[in-house]
């Protein structure tokens, strides 16, 4: 990684990738300072703890790099695709932790199932972030619940129904009504 | 009007696998079954997308947090020294290869073994058990060296600085507290790589530099008895 490129801050993500996968310096420097504040904070909502967030962070931003030649821009925006690694990434190291499933109750979790929004969320959210949340906060609790602990905590259904002291089949039913909702308020709305 | 795959019974039957599938959290036979079943179904495959895409929204709400301090400068630091280590690792290779087949070539099969089985594994003999160490500076790896123990001993190195370039010398000090100079080489852009012949047992070496003319240290590694 010797190279020095001409990346702005304006860069595009797949610009910054190809300038990484080129071995650019500071394409890697703009790409890691683009993204921190969000893998961190997915990070740090799933694990609940800053220092095995932070060694969650740490290791999506060397897969992500690492694997910057081979980003596929169709598979998802270079965002999503970040996100995924990291979010995976924070439930097996969740998973390693805690082998037996607890339900989260630190402040993230209750923040995401929460149908307020804190006035200064608002301001720093994307408009399109913010529809998401919206869509979210419409859900019933338990179905938010249930989405929540299956798509942030990788949660399986049945963990899902454990957790929630609900039969199997109650929980594959709020979350398949939850998807349903969400994916017709998405039609609406524009994910970066 | 896009056409609009259809449903089967086998689709009903594995719908809520389905949104597992999507959502990540579907493993074992459930998996394998829905991946069978998404290689031939259409309506299935959009539908799983669909899921996923939506699955994927979720994880915009997580909300940022700044990182420790620091943790930008550990982020690339560590970048750096992978990929300094996966050249290293692709270069040392095919430098093996290279000295290998020349010492095949001058000194028989038994000393090409030494860098063959850098490792230390499944070699003919005590005699010719290489000794390896890695090449540091400042908590960073920056390369390896590999001494063979046959005679004559060999040293093969191979160094990615990052940024250092021209004329360096390799130094090693001996078990009995000599250092000896091996050798005076040139990194090119930051990568070196070479090999020559030490005037000692490998076993005997206990550390290697590489030292720059003005006396500074560029890397060192030790070597454990």
């Amino acid at each position: 990684m010797r190279r020095q490129g001409h990346y702005g801050d304006g860069a595009s993500d797949e610009a910054l990738l190809s300038g990484v996968a080129l071995g650019d310096e500071r394409a890697v420097l703009i790409f890691v300072r683009r993204y921190q504040r969000r893998l961190f904070g997915l990070a740090l909502g799933i694990v609940g703890d800053s220092g095995m967030a932070e060694d969650v962070a740490q290791e999506a931003f060397i897969r992500i790099l690492r694997h910057a030649a081979v980003y596929d821009v169709r598979r998802g925006s270079v965002a999503t695709w970040t996100l995924t690694i990291t979010r995976n990434l924070a439930i097996d190291a969740l998973r390693v932790r805690r082998p037996i499933p607890t339900a989260p109750e630190d402040r993230a979790f209750l923040d995401l199932i929460s149908s307020e929004r804190l006035p200064d969320d608002a301001a720093a959210m994307s408009e399109s972030v913010a529809q998401a949340r919206s869509a979210l906060a419409a859900l019933p609790m338990d179905q938010r619940r249930a989405i929540v602990l299956a798509v942030m905590y990788g949660r399986t259904v049945a963990e899902v129904a454990t957790l929630e002291s609900i039969p199997l089949g109650t929980a594959k039913s709020r979350i398949r009504l939850g998807l349903a909702k969400l994916r017709e308020a998405a039609t609406v709305m524009e994910i970066p | 009007m896009s056409h609009v795959p259809e449903r089967s019974k086998e689709c009903e039957a594995l719908s809520d696998d389905l949104i597992e599938f999507a959502l990540g959290t579907l493993s074992g036979r459930s998996r394998s079954l829905v991946l069978d079943h998404l290689e031939t179904c259409a309506h299935c495959n959009a539908e799983s997308e669909s899921l996923a895409d939506v699955a994927d929204t979720m994880l915009w709400l997580a909300p940022d947090a700044e990182p420790p301090l620091g943790f930008e400068t550990r982020v690339i630091e560590r970048f750096r020294g992978s990929e300094a280590q996966r050249r290293i690792v692709r270069r040392r290779r095919a430098s093996v290869f290279a000295v290998a087949a020349m010492l095949v070539a001058v000194l028989g099969v038994g000393v090409g073994a030494v860098v063959t089985s850098h490792d230390g594994a499944n070699l003919p003999s005590a005699t010719v058990r290489p000794s390896t160490g890695r090449l540091m500076s400042g908590g960073q790896v920056l390369g390896e060296v590999t001494i063979s123990s046959g005679s004559p001993s060999w040293m093969i190195m191979d160094v990615d600085t990052g940024k250092v370039s021209g004329v360096v010398w390799c130094e090693v000090t001996f078990a009995n507290g000599r250092s000896e100079t091996v050798g005076k080489f040139t990194i090119s852009h930051g990568y070196g790589s070479w090999i020559a012949p030490i005037k000692a047992s490998g076993s005997d070496v206990r550390s290697a530099r590489i030292v720059k003319a003005n006396g500074a240290v560029v890397a060192q590694a030790t070597f454990t008895t």
